[in-house]
This record gives structure tokens, C-alpha cells and sequence, in this order.
């Protein structure tokens, strides 16, 4: 293997590479910039959402309640965003005024159901409202406040009468006490997450050098012209692997980088510091070697597979057509993640991506048992090494280098397989 | 007599195709090109030119037959081959995206040019093919006429002593057509050995030194264009290939033979 006409191959393509606009556009600035920008539009819109919702009035119909209530339609008109509306018409005129937007809500004092009335005054009140419109929630929501407060002040009320004291009344109570920190409800989320984004920006970061270095070729017209330097074909071969490989696995950890960053300069100043105690807590220190490792791991496989595929494709069209299975393919472990039982066990150590789906959920929840750490190491090597041994193998065929065989990956392999039984 | 640079022997390829079965591409081909020699293949579309030069640049493997460029068979040492040839062809395009002088010093440094020498070889390139004027822009911004001086450049950047040209004037106008001969006659000044294809005949009588005519994949006849007019009594190349294609396809002839007859 020659080393340096390896590297002048190398060189050559990643030369060519950040000329190309599409190419640092969809593997550097896309993983950089996507974050940031989400989060900004994303929390600005919705604040903004909130805020006209906020600054609305709400028109609310209550029908006629009993004296001993009154106080809860004094305490709805008392709200400056509250607009009271006698209602004297059915329940299906209300609802008609709210399906049209001319009304949020009606407001209905009735008697107690079945079981209800032991004592005297008890009323079930009941809030009419629309969920598939944003007024009427919202509606609903200023309505529940104040018949929370009402119904509390109403029970203390007959408390009272009754000659129940505070402590009798408080005798029997559930008591809920979640054992996890903020921190560790931060970690569990960001390890459901992390794994899915890390796998989902490597593969996208890898997508289009992948599909350049081959598909890219032919379109341009260059893969002959390169087929006819005094390279051996597993130089170019290697040379290529060594571009898309570290375009996959930098996408991945600048698109890391880029989250942890807005969730802490963007998302923080917008929740009133919640982002910084996701990025503080979240992301322990010791985990980051370990996200790196296994970035970069998923970058190199990731990188010969979608190599092996693009291989086969004539233009750029073709090309995203004959990745995008396998795209959709290695993003499947993710939904393995979505069980938070699932154990990071040396048996599915051997499954190559799931096993780094796991680590990386493991390193963030500060669990990864050894053996099963040093099993994925293995397990990814060895993929790797046959990702990379199958796309050299494949671009060394006749039929590949001059793009005269039909199909993909899969025809391809038939096709061998066929004329080695056939002896040919 | 010294030996030839490229020399094959009963070179055959035979492509298998769903529709048509296996197919003879290129059925026994002999030939051979000295150094200071530029030798044609002459054939239509189809005949077999461009498969045979791919065999020798080792792009495509022979099926059967040999091979050697500068005594390196093309199946046991395809990368010294490579090494000593420059292939150019309509197909073989430049790298957009980097410019004139980068494209010159990628060929030499991945051909093995000597590296103490790649610069001083691409500024002599950059003035013998009149580049130096855009030898730093990016190749997508030049010109047909540029891309091709740049192309012919890239295609001697290492220096290599055998030349294969599939081709060349197909996509060009006439002018550039003109220049591009006239190089590929100096290069044949400079000793190179030049492999030429071409199906247009005026090219081929103007620039070859000798000539193969081939049609459906074999080779018909090999000599100067004095011999080949000696051979046949037909003082133009089209007649020339016209009456050796008519002895490879006898019933063809007939036929022609008859029509010409009837009254």
C-alpha cells in the first residue's frame, strides 16, 4: 500500500469536496447551524403564539347559577381577560357561537350527577369548549383556574359548617416523591435523543460526500479519467473511504457540539435557565471521549456503506436512490431506544449501530458495563473492516468501474454469486 | 529494430448482454506501436476502438489474449501500465472544481512523477500549452478550447511514453480540432508512442503513420496508407475501409456486387 499516493488521492478529493457548495452546505454548516436556528424560531414562534394568546380576551357565555355560587361568575368577571356573556339559549346554540369563534366557552351550573347532593348547594359546573381551537383552550384553561379556586374555597366552606378541623381533614393523603433529580430526568431525555441525532447527522454528513466520491465521478464525467491513473484500484478506493469517513463522523459530533450549545446560550435565556442545567447536567464530562469514540465509529461504518451502495449509481439522482435504503436501514436501532428497559446486554454488543446507539445512551446515563463496551469495539471493527474490504472489492470489478452492470448493490451481488456457482 | 512500446497478441473481449448474449467486442487483436509512431484504429462506431484501448489502459480485462505496454502486461501489472501511458479520451473530464495547476500537479504526483521535478515539469507544461494565463483558475470557468489544452497537459503530466488518444476530436470544433493534431503530431515528434481511434477517415490519413482497419471487432488490414492503397487499388481511406469491410462481410458484398450489376 502506498502510503503517499494515497494521501496526494485523499487530498485531491477533500480538495474538491470543500469547493463544493452542496457538499460543506448538507456536512458542516447544515449540523452547525440547524440547532441553533430551530431552537431560536422554534421558541420564538412559540412564545409569540403564547403571548397573543395571552393578550386575548376571551368571550365565555354562563348560564344562570345558583345565589351560594355567585361568587364564581363575580370572580370570572373580575378577570380583566375575561368577557362574561349571559346565556340564556341551549347548550346546542353555545356550541354553534364556539365552533364559529364567537364564543370560547359556556359556562354551566348544574345539579349534581348520580351519587352527587349529600349536601345542599353542591353543583357539578361544567365548561363547554372546543379542544381544535387555540381561543377556546386557552379559554378553558382561564375558566379551570377559577373554578379550582371556587370548588376549594367552597369545600373549606362546608369544612367549616361541618365542624371538620384541618387536621381531620388532612388525615389521609398521597404524597408523591420522585427520586430523580432534575439532572437525571435531563440525562434520561438526552439519552433517548443523542443517539437518534448523532445517527441521523452522521449518515446526512456522510450522504453526499459518499454519493460525490462515485456517483459524483461518473456524472462529471472524471471516474474514467481517474480509473486511468498508476493507482492500484484499493488506493483510490481507500482514498475515497478516507473522505466520506470523516465527513460523516465531524457532521456528527459539530452537530453535538452545535446542540449542546444552543440548548445552553439559546434555550436557557428562554426558559429561565432550564438550558443550563440540561447542558451542566446532562452531558457529564466523562461521557464526551466516549461520544466521540463512538461517533467517530458510526462515521466509519456508516461512510463504507454508504459506499458499497453509491458505488453503483450512474448520476448524483441515482445515487441518493440507492443510499437512501440503507439511510433508512441504520436509523432503525433508534426505535430500539425508545424502551428505556432495554438492557445494553453483550449479546446486542454485537449488533453492529445498535451497539453504538447503546453506548452513547449508555455513556450519558453514565452506564456502560465493560465487557459490552469492548464487545461493540469489536463487533464495529470487524463491520467496518468488511464495509470497507467489500467496497474496495466491489469497485475493483469491471462492471462497477465502467457502470455497464444493471441494478444495485443487490443485483450485483446475485449476479457474482450466480456466475461463481456457474464456475464462470 | 527496437521493440514496440505497445504490442497485443490475439487480445479478445467478450461482454455478456442479456438481450444479446455473449458478444465479441474485440475478437483477436494484434498490433503494435513503436516509439515515434502514431498508429490509427480506424472503425466505425461500435467496431471495437474504444474496448480495444480500454483493454491496454486497464480499464477493461482482456478475456483472453495479451498485452504489454513498455514490455508490463496489462493483467499482471496494470498499475506500471498505468504509469506508462496517458489516456485521453471524450470521456475522460477534468476535476471542476480545482484549477489548471492543481489538475497538472494531482496527475504527476499520482502517477509518480518524480516529485523533486512535478514543478518545474507543470510550469513547462503551463507554457507549452499556453495555460499560463488561466493556470489558476478553477477549471469549471475555462472555456472548451482551455479545458482541452488543459486536458492534453494532464494527459502528459507524467511524461509517460505511450500516448492513447480514443477519439479526441469528436466533441470539438474545428479549429480545436486543428490544434489538438497538431499537438498530438509533436508529441509523435517527441518520441511518444500514439495509439489513435478515430472513425473520421480525413483525420486518420492526415496524422497516422500507419493504419488498422477495424470492424466488428478484428482487425481487417495494418499498413501505411501507401500500402493499404497499394493493397486494394483505392487511392481514399473511405474507399480503402469500405472495400475491406466488404471482404469481412461477403454477402454483404454480393449483394452490393449484384445491385451494381443490375440494368
Amino acid at each position: 500500500m502506498d502510503l503517499r499516493q494515497i494521501w496526494t488521492l485523499y487530498r485531491h478529493e477533500i480538495r474538491s469536496a470543500l469547493r463544493e457548495r452542496s457538499i460543506l452546505l448538507t456536512s458542516i454548516i447544515l449540523p452547525v447551524v440547524m440547532y441553533p436556528t430551530l431552537l431560536w424560531v422554534g421558541f420564538t414562534g412559540f412564545y409569540f403564539l403564547e403571548g397573543q394568546a395571552e393578550a386575548m380576551n376571551t368571550r365565555i357565555g354562563v348560564s344562570p347559577v345558583p345565589e351560594a355560587h355567585q361568587a364564581l361568575v363575580d370572580s370570572l368577571a373580575s378577570d380583566p381577560r375575561i368577557e362574561i356573556r349571559e346565556w340564556s339559549d341551549n347548550e346546542q346554540a353555545a356550541a354553534m357561537e364556539i365552533a364559529r369563534g364567537r364564543l370560547e366557552a359556556l359556562v354551566e351550573s348544574m345539579p349534581p350527577g348520580e351519587g352527587g347532593g349529600a349536601l345542599d348547594g353542591n353543583r357539578t359546573i361544567r365548561i363547554l369548549y372546543t379542544e381544535v381551537r387555540e381561543g377556546s383552550r386557552s379559554a378553558r384553561n382561564r375558566i379551570e383556574q377559577v373554578t379550582d379556586a371556587h370548588g376549594a374555597q367552597w369545600i373549606a366552606e362546608l369544612r367549616r359548617d361541618l365542624g371538620v378541623s384541618d387536621t381531620v381533614w388532612a388525615d389521609y393523603a398521597v404524597v408523591m416523591t420522585d427520586q430523580a433529580t432534575a439532572e437525571d430526568v435531563t440525562r434520561f431525555l438526552l439519552a433517548m435523543i443523542v443517539p437518534l441525532l448523532t445517527l441521523i447527522m452522521v449518515a446526512l454528513a456522510a450522504f453526499y460526500p459518499a454519493i460525490d466520491a462515485t456517483a459524483g465521478e461518473r456524472e462529471r464525467g472524471t471516474w474514467e479519467t481517474l480509473m486511468t491513473v498508476a493507482a492500484p484500484r484499493s488506493n483510490v478506493a481507500t482514498a475515497k473511504y478516507l473522505y466520506v469517513a470523516p465527513f460523516g463522523a465531524v457532521g456528527g459530533l459539530l452537530n453535538l457540539a452545535a446542540l449542546a450549545l444552543s440548548i445552553q446560550w439559546i434555550l436557557s435565556p428562554m426558559t429561565n435557565g432550564v438550558g443550563e442545567e440540561i447542558s451542566q447536567g446532562g452531558f457529564p464530562l466523562s461521557a464526551i471521549p466516549v461520544i466521540v469514540a463512538g461517533t467517530a465509529l458510526l462515521g466509519l461504518f456508516v461512510a463504507a456503506g454508504m459506499l458499497v451502495f453509491a458505488v453503483f449509481a450512474r448520476d448524483f439522482k441515482e445515487g441518493q436512490s440507492m443510499i437512501t435504503p440503507f439511510y433508512i436501514v441504520i436509523l432503525m436501532p433508534a426505535l430500539f431506544l425508545q424502551s428505556p428497559n432495554l438492557e445494553f446486554s453483550t449479546g446486542l454488543a454485537a449488533v453492529p449501530i445498535v451497539n453504538v446507539a447503546l453506548l452513547l445512551r449508555g455513556a450519558i446515563l453514565g452506564d456502560i458495563p465493560f465487557l459490552s463496551g469492548l464487545v461493540t469495539l469489536l463487533s464495529m471493527g470487524v463491520a467496518v473492516i468488511a464495509a470497507v474490504a467489500l467496497a474496495q472489492f466491489v469497485m475493483r470489478r469491471e462492471e462497477v468501474l465502467l457502470g455497464t452492470g444493471q441494478g444495485g448493490l443487490w443485483d450485483f451481488l446475485t449476479r457474482t454469486l450466480r456466475r461463481g456457482r456457474n464456475g464462470a | 529494430m527496437t521493440d514496440p512500446f505497445v504490442q497485443t497478441r490475439n487480445l479478445t473481449k467478450t461482454f455478456y448482454e442479456e438481450s444479446r448474449g455473449e458478444v465479441r467486442a474485440v475478437d483477436g487483436v494484434d498490433l503494435t506501436c513503436s516509439s515515434g509512431e502514431i498508429f490509427g484504429l480506424l472503425g466505425a462506431n461500435g467496431a471495437g476502438k474504444t474496448t480495444t484501448l480500454r483493454m491496454l489502459s486497464t480499464v477493461l480485462r482482456p478475456t483472453s489474449g495479451e498485452a504489454w505496454v513498455m514490455g508490463h502486461e496489462v493483467r499482471k501489472d496494470p498499475e506500471r501500465v498505468r504509469g506508462n501511458l496517458g489516456f485521453y479520451s471524450a470521456s475522460t473530464a477534468l476535476y471542476p472544481k480545482i484549477t489548471a495547476r492543481e489538475t497538472l500537479r494531482f496527475f504527476a504526483q499520482v502517477n509518480r512523477f518524480p516529485r523533486e521535478r512535478i514543478e518545474s515539469r507543470i510550469e513547462d507544461l503551463i507554457d507549452r500549452f499556453g495555460i499560463r494565463d488561466f493556470a489558476d483558475s478553477r477549471v469549471e470557468k475555462l472555456s472548451s478550447g482551455m479545458k482541452q489544452k488543459v486536458s492534453i497537459a494532464r494527459t502528459v503530466a507524467h511524461d509517460p511514453p505511450v500516448l492513447i488518444f480514443d477519439e479526441p476530436t469528436v466533441a470539438l470544433d474545428v479549429l480545436n480540432a486543428i490544434e489538438l493534431r497538431q499537438i498530438i503530431a509533436a508529441l509523435r515528434d517527441e518520441g511518444k508512442a500514439i495509439l489513435f481511434s478515430t472513425h473520421i477517415m480525413s483525420e486518420a490519413e492526415q496524422l497516422c503513420d500507419r493504419i488498422a482497419i477495424i470492424h466488428q471487432g478484428r482487425i481487417l488490414a495494418v499498413g501505411t496508407l501507401d500500402e493499404l492503397r497499394e493493397a486494394t487499388g483505392h487511392h481514399y481511406l473511405e474507399e480503402i475501409f469500405v472495400h475491406f469491410a466488404r471482404v469481412r462481410d461477403p454477402e454483404e458484398a454480393e449483394l452490393e456486387s449484384l445491385r451494381r450489376d443490375r440494368p
